[in-house]
């Protein structure tokens, strides 16, 4: 235990200290080079803003989060139901999967100012966008697992007579699981995207509208400092499903496929 | 539902009125290819048949018609008095590869049959427990099958196989992905549970040694289309240890079999 704990310690320690000694240099940096704050604030400058206006920022915060988990929830339950469908219906594997694989080459970001026409400034369109580019990643890796059962396994399971019910819910299922996982920790970062997206379009809240309005006001530390707490509450949301992971998926190493989605 | 189940079989002459499995005329074809041509065998209750073969000869496709998971393209196929039309009750199959559910442990994964057939499963908790001792696997009930050894897993698909106490067991050259040592092991380990547990088995293999080793009567099938080109009764006494397999009847039979191999070889 203590000695995980110690390997973990030294497995952060590089990053963590390579971090420290970049905002380290970005602080002499800006004081030596005498650089404006308005083009680009020492980190100190930001952190200090972070603690003096920390209840705009998370009055900002609060929608944003709300929105991505509330469209990567229905992501994550849309993609499964249609993963369901994508493998027991011939008709939505021979019809839909290919346009829905095809549809990702659609940049979902650029359907954002379409959706503030159809759906208005509200929330209703940044919960969709947050939804919609989500959705893909999610339908596409529960299909992949639910697909992958080893042939001699359904077959195994034939030849004890279960039935399609109960090879989809106790082969099936958990089988996808780390695909499900894996797929939950690429949507869970678009539907960020998804939501800041469409503040910065069009909206009167959330930390997407605060980064658009600082910036306007060239407040340029009140921007970095919203999207220091956009990340660190991204980097939660994605702790928060890589822990459940791995309490899920007990019986192997998760599978990281978030590395190549991103690319 | 034989009643009769229990009651030993006379090794060297079983009783040919009472057929546990019976094989008839079956053809099996995919397309043009002809996989299987005119196959009849006769197993008795309680007997050890192995299909013996080159890979890829159809035993195989044989057995999993036997399992009910591939129909015949003709002929008939009867268990117990009744046809075959799909995977059913009383039969237990063991696979090349052990296919465990990787989720579940080794205890859970023999009580899976017991699930799919919605039966009680806290009625065959004991059962699957005296299967793990019998099996040298009661230590490892709780463990997931990524902590065992490749025979131990194998044994633990043979333990699901029996759970549901089957009266026919079909064997898809189980012990072939294991290395050599362990898979003699394996060998006098399932004698000796099918001597406690008598059941028809009938053994796919490609190994001759093997087949001659475990079994009662062992039927050499041919290559494309596979056909029954001999049939061998092996008359060594039981329960077979490995050191029979140096003695000489044993290599006579061994040197049989090698020769109806290949034969049909030449062919």
């Amino acid at each position: 235990m203590l000695a995980k704990l110690n390997a973990s310690l030294k497995d952060s320690a590089w990053p963590l200290g390579t971090t420290f000694l970049l905002l380290a240099a970005w602080e002499a940096a800006v004081r030596i080079m005498g650089i404006r704050s308005i083009v680009l604030p020492p980190p100190s400058e930001v952190v200090e803003v972070m603690f003096r206006r920390y209840d705009l920022l998370l009055d900002h915060l609060w929608p944003s989060v709300y929105l991505t988990v509330l469209g990567f929830a229905l992501s994550v339950v849309g993609g499964i139901v249609v993963a369901v469908l994508i493998t027991y219906s011939e008709i939505v594997r021979k019809g839909f999967y290919p346009m829905i694989v095809v549809s990702q080459v659609v940049p979902k970001v650029s359907i954002a100012p379409l959706f503030i026409v159809w759906f208005g400034t509200g929330t209703m369109s940044s919960l969709l966008l947050a939804f919609l580019i989500a959705f893909f990643p999610m339908t596409i890796n529960a299909a992949m697992g639910f697909q992958s059962v080893d042939e001699d396994i359904d077959k195994m399971a034939r030849t004890f007579m279960g039935s399609r019910w109960q090879i989809f819910w106790k082969i099936r299922l958990p089988n996808a699981l780390p695909y499900i996982f894996g797929g939950m920790k690429i949507s869970i970062t678009l539907a960020i995207i998804g939501v800041i997206v469409s503040e910065f379009v069009a909206s009167q809240q959330g930390i997407g509208y605060l980064i658009k309005l600082a910036g306007g006001l060239l407040d340029t530390p009140l921007m970095l400092g919203a999207i220091t707490i956009l990340s660190i509450a991204g980097l939660v949301l994605y702790g928060l499903i890589a822990a459940v992971e791995k309490r899920a998926i007990y019986w192997q190493a998760p599978i990281d496929t978030t590395m190549e989605a991103q690319i | 539902m034989p009643p009769s189940r229990r009651a030993p079989v006379a090794r060297d002459s079983a009783p040919v009125t009472e057929m546990a499995l019976r094989v008839a005329e079956v053809r099996k074809t995919f397309g043009a290819l002809e996989a299987i041509k005119n196959v009849s065998i006769d197993v008795a209750d309680g007997e050890f048949i192995s299909l013996l073969g080159p890979s890829g000869c159809g035993k195989s496709t044989l057995l999993m018609m036997i399992a009910g998971l591939t129909q015949p393209t003709s002929g008939k196929l009867v268990l117990a008095g009744s046809p075959i039309t799909g995977p059913r009750k009383d039969v237990g199959v063991v696979f090349q590869s052990p296919v465990l559910l990787p989720w579940r442990s080794v205890l859970d994964n023999v009580l899976f049959p017991i699930e799919l057939l919605r039966l009680p499963r806290q009625q065959y908790h004991d059962r699957a427990m005296e299967l793990l001792r019998m099996t040298k696997l009661e230590d490892f009930a709780n463990a997931l099958p990524r902590q065992l050894s490749g025979g131990m897993r194998q044994r633990t698909s043979i333990c699901r196989a029996l759970i549901h106490n089957p009266s026919t067991l079909l064997m898809d050259e189980p012990f072939s992905a294991l290395d050599a040592i362990t898979r003699d092991d394996m060998a006098v380990e399932l004698l000796r549970i099918w001597q406690a547990n008598r059941k028809t088995v009938v053994f796919v293999t490609h190994s001759i040694r093997e087949a001659a080793f475990l079994s009662d009567r062992v039927l050499v099938m041919g290559r494309r289309p596979a056909t029954i080109i001999d049939e061998v009764k092996i008359d060594l006494p039981r329960p077979r240890q490995v050191g029979m397999t140096e003695e000489e009847s044993f290599n006579t039979y061994v040197r049989h079999l090698r020769k109806s191999i290949e034969a049909s070889h030449a062919s």
